[in-house]
């Protein structure tokens, strides 16, 4: 009689302790089968945050160490240099930044086809401001820090970039307030009553404010210039046109995009050496806040998920070790027999390998059947939605292979107290 | 000729204990042999180094002229010798038809209902057969064996009389008519009256007695 028979005839009429092994493997592959697939979700999820919130620099005019100069009327400016086009393209052309958005902030006096002006939100009562809108002049709207923090998020159209010429965003409560939509054109002048250009920008997107009493700028009360509502976003080609009564001397600061947060140093380590830009001139402000918040909480769960693997791996394995060793040294007087009649170690050894990866290959597909619904049930307490935890037949396959070698040295060392006494010791100790 | 040359075999009991003080015997085919002495005596010792179950401290075990220790003992095992077991030892969730086909491919039924087992006694559990059953079905595994040594040690101890007489019968048959070389280690002096051959060991010496 062969070993493979022999095996199959144990694991078939010692059905007790073949039941108990199989439930116990069982209960370890759907747990390590779940924990796997959580794992997986959880990795997943932060791949997808790092793509989502991503993360932005600043780079600014550092006022502090430009200088002053009078401007004749008892004011002061700021003699500090800013961040000229070739600047801002030198530092777009770092490996790793998405985009960037530099701003030409100015009010501007916004009205309708009718000349009517338009009156701001004042949710707050402040203090009213007739017509007046914060307006940013912008290269790429998507990459405007407002955007970018989330202060702000696109409800209808679409953004500025530089495919877009005389465009304007509004927020839609403005336009709602005075019957207006995207494709609608409305004027837009810096300072009325003077030579300054009168333009008609068309409305290419509305905004919602979604920030709340947690926002800095939210809470600021002089006046409804703050209200977010009343921010308006227009393309850079209109607003130079706008401002060309005025020296165009660059811009103050540009907000830089990068879609991997993880790799924001080693950037901001490539924009710092950037020759051509005086660094002592220009400050860098890094904002990885909320990835930096997020990622760590996510972080922190993976590392419980992966901790909580490795521990289920390792108590089971002990465990079946345990049994294993209980049931060799139960199968003393068998073994003794076996080589007796002139059975050769090796051949006992495989022959409960074999038993127990019958087991495991009765056990592991029915866990992988039942790991899917304990995955998600699982998954919960993690608090990950039970359908984006999906157990792969990739994690079939993984736990299949390393489940059958772990079994088979588990066996082995269950193995070696035994065999390594002498026939005769196992025989006279059965006696 | 001789099938079984014990030269001069000594063993000790953790390097201590003299158990067996230079030990020779012959062994031929056909011929059934007993061993008695007292408990404790090294008769069990001296049948498990004739069936390379443990080695001796010094001295050799011969079988057909070859150093079991140098043709190996597992293999020794596997193709000359076979063990009859006082406590039967037969493999507990195995039929005895399975039992018997450990060792051997041929059919095990015949054999089986030979030493008076029947078919339906032949499937069931071994645990399920009584005492002299159970030691049948140990005889049949070494008779289907092709060893031509048999070694049994206290065969009939756990039997009662009439189911040991037959045993004995058994066995002496396994040597007359088969051809097989019994060694049979006994307290028994029933038994020992129906060897060919009477061993005494005592104090580690061992004499022939008939």
């Amino acid at each position: 009689m062969n070993l493979g028979t022999r095996a199959v005839l144990h694991t078939v009429r010692k059905w007790k302790k073949t039941l108990l092994v199989f439930c116990l493997l069982l209960a370890i592959t759907t747990l390590v089968l779940s924990g796997l697939a959580i794992a997986d979700a959880q990795a997943e999820q932060s791949e997808d945050v790092r793509g989502t919130t991503g993360a932005s620099f600043t780079v600014s005019r550092n006022i502090a160490t430009g200088g002053w100069s009078s401007d004749g009327s008892g004011g002061s400016y700021s003699t500090q240099e800013y961040l000229t086009n070739d600047k801002l393209e030198s530092l777009a052309a770092v490996n790793g930044v998405e985009g960037y958005n530099a701003s030409i902030r100015t009010i501007l006096c916004l009205s309708d086809r009718q000349g009517q002006w338009l009156e701001q939100m004042n949710p707050k009562g402040y203090a009213l401001v007739d017509c007046q809108f914060y307006s940013y002049g912008c290269i790429n709207s998507k990459y405007h820090s407002l955007f970018l923090s989330g202060a702000l998020v696109m409800c209808e159209g679409k953004m500025i970039d530089s495919s877009v010429k005389n465009g304007i965003i509004i927020s839609k409560d403005i336009a709602d307030k005075h019957g207006l939509k995207v494709g609608d054109t409305i004027q837009a002048v810096n300072t009325p009553l003077t030579d300054d250009k009168t333009m008609g920008l068309e409305i290419v997107g509305l905004f919602e404010a979604v920030a709340d009493n947690t926002d800095e700028r939210n809470n600021y009360n002089e006046s409804s210039y703050y209200e977010y509502t009343n921010n308006a976003f227009v393309s850079e080609a209109a607003m130079k046109n706008l401002l060309e009564n005025y020296a165009d001397v660059g811009y103050s600061s540009a907000d830089f995009f990068v879609n991997d947060p993880e790799r924001l140093e080693s950037i901001l380590r490539e924009v710092q050496n950037i020759k051509t830009i005086n660094w002592n001139n220009f400050l860098i402000t890094v904002n990885d806040e909320v990835y930096q918040n997020i990622s760590s909480a996510l972080s922190d769960t993976g590392t419980l998920i992966t901790t909580l693997i490795y521990v289920i791996t390792a108590v089971s394995m002990a465990l079946m070790i345990l049994i294993l060793s209980m049931s060799v040294r139960s199968r003393k007087r068998e073994i003794g027999i076996l080589l007796a009649v002139g059975i050769a170690k090796p051949a006992i050894v495989f022959q409960y390998v074999l038993e127990t990866l019958l087991i495991a290959a009765a056990a592991f597909p029915l866990a992988y059947l039942f790991s899917n619904q304990a995955a998600g049930a699982l998954g919960t307490l993690f608090d990950k939605a039970a359908e984006y935890i999906i157990v792969t037949p990739e994690h079939f396959m993984l736990v299949a292979a390393v489940g059958s070698i772990l079994l088979a040295a588990a066996v082995l060392a269950s193995c070696i107290p035994v065999m390594r006494l002498k026939p005769k010791t196992i025989l006279s100790q059965m006696e | 000729m001789n099938i079984m040359d014990i030269q001069n075999v000594q063993y000790t009991y953790d390097g201590k204990k003299k158990i067996l003080k230079g030990i020779n015997a012959q062994m031929e085919q056909g011929k059934m042999y007993a061993i008695l002495g007292p408990s404790g005596c090294g008769k069990t010792t001296l049948l498990s180094l004739l069936g390379g179950l443990d080695s001796p401290a010094s001295g050799q075990i011969l079988y057909q002229g070859d150093d079991i220790a140098k043709t190996g003992l597992a293999s020794h095992r596997r193709s000359h010798v076979a063990f009859i077991f006082q406590s039967y030892n037969l493999i507990d969730y195995l039929t005895p038809m399975e039992n018997v086909a450990l060792t051997s491919k041929l059919p095990p039924l015949p054999i089986l209902e030979q030493l008076g087992l029947t078919a339906e006694e032949a499937a069931r559990n071994v645990l399920k057969l009584s005492g002299g059953q159970q030691q049948r079905v140990a005889i049949a595994r070494a008779l289907a064996s092709d060893a031509q040594v048999i070694l049994a040690d206290e065969p009939t101890g756990n039997l009662d009389e009439d189911t040991a007489a037959e045993i004995t019968a058994i066995l002496k048959d396994s040597a007359h008519q088969s051809g097989k070389c019994v060694v049979i280690v006994t307290h028994s002096n029933e038994l020992a009256k129906e060897a060919d051959v009477v061993f005494q060991l005592q104090k580690g010496n061992l004499q022939i007695l008939l």
